[in-house]
């Protein structure tokens, strides 16, 4: 069956046995101790777990059938996001789902078994969603430097991304150095610097994979603050200051409904980006709106939460300090909520 | 002494008062950059007391280290202009914040509370950097209901004994003494039967343990007491009367607060990071904006310094300058992390801008709209007690 095509309620159905699905490995409820014990190590992820996310077959999700994928659209990858954000898993879901995204036809098949965790790396600013260019290429040897690539030091491979081409390098391969910085969420970020690598020169990449990323990442910051509301509230329900639960005090009801109409909106404008994106539609407008709007609203979700817990909130010993971390990490990865009002911005000029 | 002379190297413990506003700051300006310790300029975290102790001792030395206090106990008796240039020129040079609860809250709690053998005995030991002070108010079920405290203090012959634990206590693992805020009669009101007192760090039956906080940097300690003995001359103030102390203690730290410091700091922070960026054209309108905020902000504190200066008693009114402050300060930190973009990321500084951490500016400025009260707390005073609303 066609499951982009489906009708609603089939595709509802099969979108609700997916999440069900992922609770084995992204549960909404589970305990952040897993979560603790990887911060700043390295390589910072669950291998383990890697591999149960692939054999479910997650990474090949959106591939179409003929390519081994599961040929879902992005309605069900986003669902899935939405937990491992939730969750706050460490695992590099959305930038190992780029590269094969990024690759099509061209991704090893032991990528998508999560066998090689391939990588992208793409950027070489701190900010914004083009991929940036100077590479290099010199008898199947690339030479050129990009920045900020996520859990870099658990790659096995990199796919090295410049406007006109990518190229598939081996982590290990000479010539390549990583410069590492710890993230605040506990993860880590890495520079590439290529000096002569030996490299595998693949296609143009097409950029509707970033597109698919950020508003990848804008449900997993949906799944940030969801999580980080409720634990939120059931805070405000149970602590009790003068004499009564603290969520018995106007101020603070007003904050919560605050945080609950920020969760609507983004929720509302992700599932039209989402159906546009479905749809087949140019989707780099309501892609900027939803990646905005996710990226602004964890943050002031998730920095309410911190301020509603008062004084222990502000303590790492408090679950609820890892959403605002890792909502940090999040909202200015494929454009910040900035980038996108101006690309916003200048998408609508001219336009009736 | 000529101008000239005053200008390039002020005297220690002189009268800066009698410098116009323009002498001062070019005279702390170059004072600053002579003696500040090069290896101390902008950390990223909180320095522990035994980091910050040089520096300490260079403004103790110097006669700079208590800006506010009056000249008579060892201070600098500022004017707030001239407090607010000290401020301004220190926080543009990244120099650290002290460990400075014996600064900012001991010495005018003494000054104006405590007994001639009290003063003798801890001003001038705060001065000289021989100890170092925090503070035993909150408790894991006595936050923003803070007279709801549970740590007792029961009088046995010439001593107190006290028994309980306080939490939130900055730099509790440094500190040589603590003030705590105990209940002395249990059955009174909950304001009532609160008592204020001084406690050696080192008393048997002391425990600190440290907090670790989302900065991951051991700020903060639990403090926990255990048949505590102290001597009965160790309480500030009446017996049962510690309440009126401590709300008047908190009008100081929320003048302490309400500083514009940490806005000066995080803005200075905003303006290197868009010039790191190249972008500081793009972003003129909202620095501008933030500039003008902070300089209103400045006028605001200004009419509450004043008011110190003076003599008067804080009223509950300073609750709103701590409210504006935290904002701002939160607000700058938030368009820090705006403009940081993937640089807002990282968990320690910029690598080739070291002087540039814009995660932790903003992960630092959450808990300014909740410690020394949260501003919920503040607009809650304000509310019953400025504008006679509810309650």
């Amino acid at each position: 069956m066609d499951v982009v095509n489906a009708t609603g309620e089939d595709r509802l159905e099969g979108l609700r046995m997916l999440v069900g699905s992922a609770a084995g490995v992204a549960a909404r409820d589970g305990d952040l101790k897993a979560v603790r014990q990887l911060r700043f190590g390295r390589p910072g992820l669950d291998r383990g777990r890697w591999s149960e996310i692939s054999a479910m077959g997650w990474l090949g999700l959106r591939l179409p059938e003929a390519a081994g994928g599961a040929g879902l659209g992005m309605a069900e990858y986003a669902a899935l996001t939405g937990e491992v954000g939730a969750a706050l898993l460490p695992e590099p879901f959305i930038e190992a789902q780029l590269a094969l995204d990024l690759m099509g036809k061209d991704a090893p098949a032991e990528a998508l078994s999560g066998d090689r965790l391939i990588l992208p790396a793409w950027l070489d600013a701190p900010d914004g969603l083009t991929i940036a260019g100077d590479i290099t290429e010199a008898e199947g040897r690339i030479s050129g430097r990009r920045r900020f690539v996520p859990m870099a030091a658990a790659a096995d491979a990199f796919l090295v991304v410049s406007s006109e081409a990518c190229w598939l390098i081996d982590a290990k391969a000479a010539g390549l150095s990583l410069e590492i910085e710890d993230t605040v969420d506990g993860g880590h970020t890495a520079t590439l610097i290529l000096d002569g690598v030996e490299a595998d020169r693949l296609s143009a990449p097409d950029a509707k994979a970033l597109e698919a990323a950020a508003l990848a990442t804008a449900s997993a910051l949906l799944g940030i603050m969801e999580r980080a509301f409720a634990i939120t509230l059931d805070y405000l329900k149970t602590r009790v200051q003068f004499g009564q639960p603290i969520g018995h005090f106007q101020a603070l009801q007003h904050r919560a409904v605050d945080m609950e109409i920020e969760i609507g909106l983004t929720r509302a404008v992700l599932h039209d980006a989402i159906e546009a994106f479905d749809a087949g539609d140019d989707c780099r407008r309501i892609t900027s709106r939803a990646k905005a709007r996710a990226a602004d609203a964890a943050m002031l979700v998730t920095r309410e939460a911190v301020q509603l817990h008062g004084a222990i909130g502000y303590t790492d010993e408090a679950d609820i300090g890892l959403f605002l971390r890792r909502a940090m990490v999040l909202a200015p990865r494929y454009g910040s909520a900035g980038f996108h009002r101006q690309r916003y911005g200048s998408l609508t000029e001219g336009r009736p | 002494m000529t101008a000239t002379a005053s200008l390039t190297a002020p005297q220690p413990h002189a009268d800066l008062n009698l410098l116009s506003d323009t002498d001062f700051r070019a005279a702390v300006r170059g004072w600053i950059a002579t003696n500040y310790p090069q290896d101390l300029r902008s950390p990223p975290k909180r320095l522990h007391a035994a980091e910050a102790m040089p520096w300490y001792k260079i403004l103790s030395q110097q006669g700079w280290l208590a800006p506010g206090w009056p000249r008579e106990y060892g201070g600098m008796g500022l004017t707030p202009s001239k407090l607010l240039i000290l401020i301004e020129e220190m926080e543009r040079y990244g120099c650290a914040r002290l460990p400075d609860t014996g600064v900012t809250m001991v010495g005018p709690l003494l000054i104006a509370h405590g007994t001639d053998a009290q003063r003798a005995y801890h001003l001038p030991k705060i001065l000289s950097g021989e100890v170092i002070w925090c503070q035993g108010y909150s408790e894991p079920n006595a936050g923003s209901d803070l007279a709801a405290l549970r740590t007792s203090a029961v009088r046995e012959g010439d001593q107190w004994v006290i028994n309980g634990q306080k939490v939130w206590t900055t730099l509790g693992m440094d500190a040589q003494w603590i003030f705590v805020l105990a209940r002395t009669n249990p059955q009174a009101a909950k304001q009532k039967g609160i008592s204020f007192f001084l406690v050696p760090m080192d008393t048997p039956g002391v425990t600190v343990r440290s907090i670790i906080n989302i900065d991951l940097h051991d700020e903060f300690a639990e403090v926990f007491f255990d048949d505590v003995r102290i001597p009965a001359d160790a309480i500030v103030g009446a017996v049962n009367e510690g309440w009126t102390i401590a709300k008047n203690l908190l009008g100081f730290e929320r003048l302490f607060l309400g500083s514009p410091k940490q806005s000066e700091g995080a803005l200075d922070h905003l303006e290197r990071l868009c010039d790191h960026l190249g972008k500081r054209g793009d972003y003129a309108s909202l620095l501008n904006g933030l500039r003008m905020e902070l300089e209103d902000h400045k006028s605001f504190y200004t009419t509450f310094a004043d008011k110190v200066r003076r003599g008067d008693t804080l009223g509950p009114d300073v609750s709103m300058l701590k409210i504006n402050q935290s904002a701002l300060y939160q607000k700058i930190a938030d368009r820090i992390m705006d403009v940081a973009g993937e640089l807002g990321t990282l968990a320690g500084q910029v690598p080739d801008a070291p002087t540039l951490y814009p995660g932790s500016v903003f992960l630092q400025a959450r808990p300014t709209s909740i410690y020394g009260g949260s501003s919920e707390i503040q607009r809650n005073i304000v509310a019953r007690q400025v504008l006679g609303l509810g309650r």
